[in-house]
């Protein structure tokens, strides 16, 4: 697998046809673990892999908040389907022209957020969270695709996850919200590694007015993630990066799922399909659902 | 979303009126657009109409000029409800304010919704500048739902805590 | 620190009498900034302005909060005596305390508490209040008109008779539009030739008119007084300064056999031709996709043939530019045919008439043809089919009109009045005949409208049967018309010799490029929206563009010329001035943070958001901005909480305002 990759960032970077390939690397510290890995060398394509420990969303290199890389000239970067849906994104929110970038992909039965979890094996309890609904195993769009197409998951129900919480009361899910929140130290990791996260001044940081609380306290914490979460409604790609990062465990995408489930009921819309479709909130419906306004 | 049994029970609750402390009355706030809502309210007062005192208006331009974070910040503020109202689908002084607005509030309360607010909090309608009457209502059934549910305690605990617990201890006390 | 000054009004009895307006002052002045704070029983009356404007100068305010009625009602008055004290109107607010407050609350105690937090909510905003000034922009005095019709016509020349220039631009070869094509128009029988034509030679002849036929819109930039316009005139093949309009071309021209336009198919006309003999411009056209010469190379007959040698085959389209200041959308309405409709439309033919395939049914605008005196009969009642004189014709209402299966739920409001007119005029031709109308209500709300569906019925015998049509069907040189009489709770069965639909009026098949274009709004029939429903029926949302006639919405020719004029009216208004002044509650970039994603620019509903290019001191590309157009701008902010990064600001509601108020309410 890996090998086939390679092959194809040498001719890329050999040809000139872009100058570096954003992709996954060994750690040689620890084998059980891949890191995102900038190459520009036709000679140095040998760091690079493709195995289910490359969890990383790397879509997130090609936005304004990482301009060291878009300084490195045209890119070349090897993506998953759901990296590829956050790439669609970006593309649909002006961020780059699809003629900018040639995309590798790799067509994926799974990954798994801690590497050491895959010896060799993917199985139903190793497999990341994320991929159980997966609908994009094989990349929407591509230029080079690495691996045979992989069907898309077949769930029962595709929100699983998402209705198993509707289903409490709401005082159990104020509950369980407050305990996840309660853990939040704003450490913005979630907005790091999001690439959908690329103002280069996020409202967290913005005063005048202040638009957040900052601090972590309950009352603060629960406005972050609140307005992060609609931040991101009918753009987020459920990748899963926000919730893989976050150091206390808070399964942001869970709360990225209600929503993009709400978006993909209510509107026939999900995200990271079409770069020319419009954006569910910068459009409209006469018709839309307004059962809730009296 | 709510289970039959947990409804039952707020059924009840409400129906035995055991909410809030003697003397509270809700708080509520309302964000309505200039052009429609804000004009019916006006036509309800020049009908010399009467209704309950708990709300208090914030005016804005239109209903697509009101950011989410803005009813965060009245539920933060201590608010028990908020109510958010405009014009009516094809009545938007600026044509589609509305149409956005609903579908990024149709959205928001569902979020509100998922981490466990009670909608009866988080109400909407639509109030054109020839409906007083409706704007009476309105404000009526809002104030008298929130009643019904108390005081917002989940959310004012949330400030509480960060009243009466000074930063550093904070952080030291949860470290 | 602020100096804010509070003054709260007893409105007489009306606010004093459930507010304790002394205490809301009180309690105002205990609020940070308040510097001054008094009550008094009329506000808005010249005393209590006095008030006001000494406060300002003794007490050096730099924000004013009257507590009173609505802003609506007196927010100007207030903000005419701050400015009038030296303070920028802008830095004054209203709190409501008698439309919201004292009216609708009858216990003091709720209502002074009430009170007293409006006062708060708004002395924290002004406290944020920036000086504004209105936005001042400059007025090019020259009109576009968009459609050559009646409406078109009248727009033009009303602003024209106004002295100030217009260009007014139509598509086909001639101005005139669907009225030249009538016979005689209701309630009057007028002849609408006799009354139209005069109109059209005073446009062709106004030195202030820019006649532009055979031409069509191809870009609109800019903004309310400052548009530019791109137009397409398209190639005539004939120089218009040499062509004297004699007509031997089109007497040469070996092809003969298409249809004509004007006469609906029901006659035939060369490959150049003018649409019809009192054209204007009289001059006529080829139409390149039927010439011969364009086709195969070869013929040249009417060069040949012209005197004046006017005709010019190398002719290309020419794109003109004009920058003028307003815009009226006169682009007129087109008519529903019953033929079969491609898959995926969302309007439906009707096969149970035969999807149009017979003869001898045609529909409203081919009558007015067969009626007319210009017309291919020359006015004589001629079927389509064999040339017979039809002696039972049926007339069909709602074609297409009210009718929910078909597509189409509005009624076309024209097609009662003018199915009348028909069968009048048949009457009137065919002394012996025999007119049926099939209706489901006779819409004569008009000056003289309901007298003249009364003289059709009882001076003329039309017959009318409330009910629908069922089939229709060829049978023995007969056309079956199977219908209901809902009246008689009887079914009908007329045999015709002729039917005439009353075709639904639809927007222009193109309506929804054009109004892309301009940047106006339209319905999901493809009809232009106006501004408001009932004040402002001749604006759209996009200022400085009018409309006028059947675009909006189906019109009779009174409503469309009323409108055309009134459109005119408020083109001069604007005119009338060098500059505009627009409200200054509009938005603005930060362009620091703006990360470029145009949410904004996508949810605009006036356009008002552009792409900027930030460029260093080589012009060199630094990065792409969001730009707000201050002239486009309308205030709704919906750029604003569309912004991700919160990169744009609403002035006189800013976020930090909002949040300055929300917390004003906050324990």
């Amino acid at each position: 697998m890996s090998k086939g990759l390679q092959d194809i960032a040498r001719e890329l970077l050999e040809k000139g046809e872009v100058q570096v390939v954003v992709g996954w690397g060994a750690v040689k510290a620890d084998p059980d673990r891949t890191r995102p890995i900038l190459v520009t060398d036709p000679d140095e394509v040998g760091e690079l892999v493709w195995n289910p420990r490359c969890v990383n969303n790397l879509a997130v290199y090609l936005t304004k908040a990482k301009s060291d890389v878009q300084a490195l000239g045209k890119a070349a970067i090897v993506a998953k389907g759901c990296d590829v849906k956050a790439i669609t994104g970006l593309i649909q929110e002006m961020q780059f022209s699809r003629d900018d970038l040639v995309i590798i992909g790799v067509a994926c039965k799974g990954v798994v957020s801690d590497g050491s979890l895959w010896q060799g094996e993917l199985t139903e309890e190793n497999r990341d969270l994320k991929c159980r609904f997966c609908d994009v195993r094989t990349p929407r769009t591509y230029d080079h695709l690495v691996g045979e197409e992989v069907p898309p998951v077949d769930a029962e129900d595709d929100w699983k996850d998402v209705r198993e919480l509707e289903e409490k009361t709401p005082r159990e899910r104020w509950d369980y919200w407050q305990e996840q929140f309660e853990r939040c130290i704003r450490c913005y990791a979630c907005r790091q590694a999001c690439p959908f996260c690329y103002c280069t001044r996020c409202i967290a940081d913005k005063t005048l007015p202040r638009w957040i609380e900052s601090g972590q306290h309950p009352r603060a914490n629960l406005a972050w993630n609140i307005i992060r979460a609609m931040h991101l409604a009918g753009r987020c790609v459920e990748c899963g990066e926000c919730e893989r990062v976050c150091p206390v465990g808070i399964p942001l995408n869970l709360l990225n799922r209600e929503l993009a489930k709400e978006v993909a009921v209510e509107y026939g819309y999900r995200a990271g399909y079409d770069s020319e479709a419009p954006p569910p909130f910068a459009t409209y419906r006469e018709e839309d659902d307004q059962s809730f306004i009296r | 979303m709510t289970t039959a049994d947990s409804q039952s029970s707020e059924q009840e609750q409400r129906r035995e009126g055991a909410v809030g402390p003697e003397g509270w009355e809700p708080k509520i706030v309302a964000f309505v657009c200039n052009w429609c809502t804000y004009a019916g309210a006006d036509l309800a007062g020049t009908s010399r109409l009467q209704y309950q005192p708990n709300v208090r208006i914030i005016k804005l331009p239109c209903t697509g000029r009101i950011d989410p974070v803005f009813i965060v910040r009245a539920y933060e503020g201590g608010a028990d409800g908020v109510l958010v109202s405009g014009c009516h689908p094809g009545d938007c002084h600026y044509s589609s304010g509305n149409y956005h607005a609903r579908r990024r509030f149709a959205l928001f309360r569902k979020l509100m919704e998922f981490v466990g607010v009670d909608l009866d909090r988080l109400q909407f309608s639509w109030v054109s500048a020839a409906e007083g009457a409706k704007w009476v209502d309105v404000i009526n059934d809002v104030t008298n739902r929130v009643r019904a549910l108390g005081p917002f305690t989940e959310y004012q605990a949330l400030s509480r805590w960060w009243k009466e617990v000074p930063d550093e201890q904070a952080i030291e006390q949860r470290a | 620190m602020a100096r804010i000054g509070v003054f709260v009004c007893h409105c007489g009895k009306n606010i004093g009498a459930t507010v304790d307006c002394e205490r809301v002052a009180g309690e105002a002045a205990k609020i940070p900034g308040v510097v001054h704070s008094e009550n008094y029983l009329y506000m808005c009356s010249d005393p209590g302005q006095l008030k006001i404007k000494d406060a300002i100068r003794d007490k050096k305010l730099d924000g004013v909060v009257v507590a009173a009625c609505s802003p609506h009602m007196h927010e100007r008055t207030f903000r005419r005596a701050v400015a009038e004290a030296g303070l920028n109107p802008y830095l004054a607010e209203m709190s409501n305390v008698r439309e919201h407050c004292s009216w609708v609350h009858q216990d003091i105690e709720d209502g002074t508490a009430k009170a007293i937090d409006l006062v708060r909510v708004m002395v924290e905003k002004v406290k944020l209040n920036q000086p504004l000034t209105p936005i001042r922009v400059p007025v090019t005095k020259r009109a576009l008109v968009i459609g050559g019709g009646v409406a078109g016509i009248q727009a033009a020349l009303d602003i024209a008779n106004g002295e100030r220039d217009v260009i007014l631009l139509e598509r086909d070869p001639s101005i005139g539009g669907h009225m030249s094509q009538l016979s005689e128009t209701f309630p009057t029988l007028d002849c609408s030739q006799c009354i139209l034509t005069p109109k059209m030679v005073e446009v062709a002849s106004h030195p202030r008119i820019t006649l532009l036929t055979y031409s069509e819109l191809e870009e609109v930039d800019g903004y309310v007084g400052n548009f530019q316009v791109k137009i397409r005139k398209k190639a005539r093949s004939v120089d218009m300064d040499v062509c004297t309009g004699c007509g031997v071309c089109m007497e040469k021209c070996p092809v003969k056999k298409i249809p004509s336009e004007f006469n609906v198919g029901l006659s035939m006309r060369p490959a150049i031709y003018t649409p019809f003999p009192q054209a204007v411009p009289n001059v006529p056209v080829i139409d390149k996709e039927n010439c011969i010469y364009y086709i195969k190379g070869k013929c040249k007959v009417c060069e040949k043939f012209c005197g004046p040698g006017a005709i010019r085959f190398d002719q290309e389209d020419e794109i003109v530019t004009y920058d003028v200041g307003a815009i009226v959308v006169a682009t007129g309405y087109s008519l529903y045919s019953v033929g079969e409709k491609p898959p995926g439309s969302t309007i439906a033919g009707y096969g149970e008439y035969g999807y149009g395939n017979i003869p001898d049914v045609i529909d409203a605008l081919q009558f007015e043809r067969l009626a007319s005196a210009s017309g291919p009969t020359e006015g004589h009642m001629r079927r389509p089919s064999d040339g017979a004189e039809p002696k039972t014709v049926a007339f069909i209402q709602c074609v297409g009109s009210r009718c929910p299966e078909k597509g189409i739920t509005y009624c076309s409001k024209i097609c009662c009045m003018y199915t009348v007119k028909h069968a009048m005029l048949y009457k009137h031709k065919v002394h012996d005949g025999d007119a049926y109308i099939f209706y489901m209500d006779i819409r004569s709300g008009g000056k003289n409208y309901e007298e003249f569906v009364r003289r059709a019925i009882e001076e003329d015998g039309v017959v009318y049967l409330r009910g629908r049509v069922s089939r229709l069907y060829r049978k023995d040189g007969k056309v079956i018309v199977r219908g209901a009489d809902t009246l008689s709770g009887t079914q009908v069965e007329i045999a015709a010799d002729m039917v005439v639909t009353a075709n639904a009026t639809l927007a222009q098949p193109d309506s929804q490029d054009v109004a892309q274009k301009i940047g106006i709004a339209y319905d999901k029939y493809g009809f232009f929206s106006e501004k408001h429903p009932k004040l402002a029926p001749v604006e759209t949302n996009t200022a400085g563009v009018f409309l006028a006639g059947a675009c909006q919405a189906p019109k009779d020719i009174p409503e469309a010329v009323a409108q055309a004029s009134g459109a005119a009216a408020k083109v001069l208004e604007m005119f009338a001035v060098d500059e505009l002044e627009r409200e200054p509650t509009i938005a603005v970039v930060n362009e620091d943070t703006c990360v470029a994603c145009f949410f904004c620019k996508r949810i605009c509903p006036y356009s008002a958001v552009e792409e900027k290019e930030i460029k260093d001191r080589d012009g060199n590309l630094i990065k792409l901005v969001s730009h707000v157009n201050e002239g486009l701008c309308q205030g709704c902010g919906l750029c604003v909480v569309a912004c991700p990064s919160k990169s744009i600001e609403l002035l006189g509601f800013t976020d930090e305002q909002l949040f300055a108020e929300i917390n004003a309410l906050a324990e």
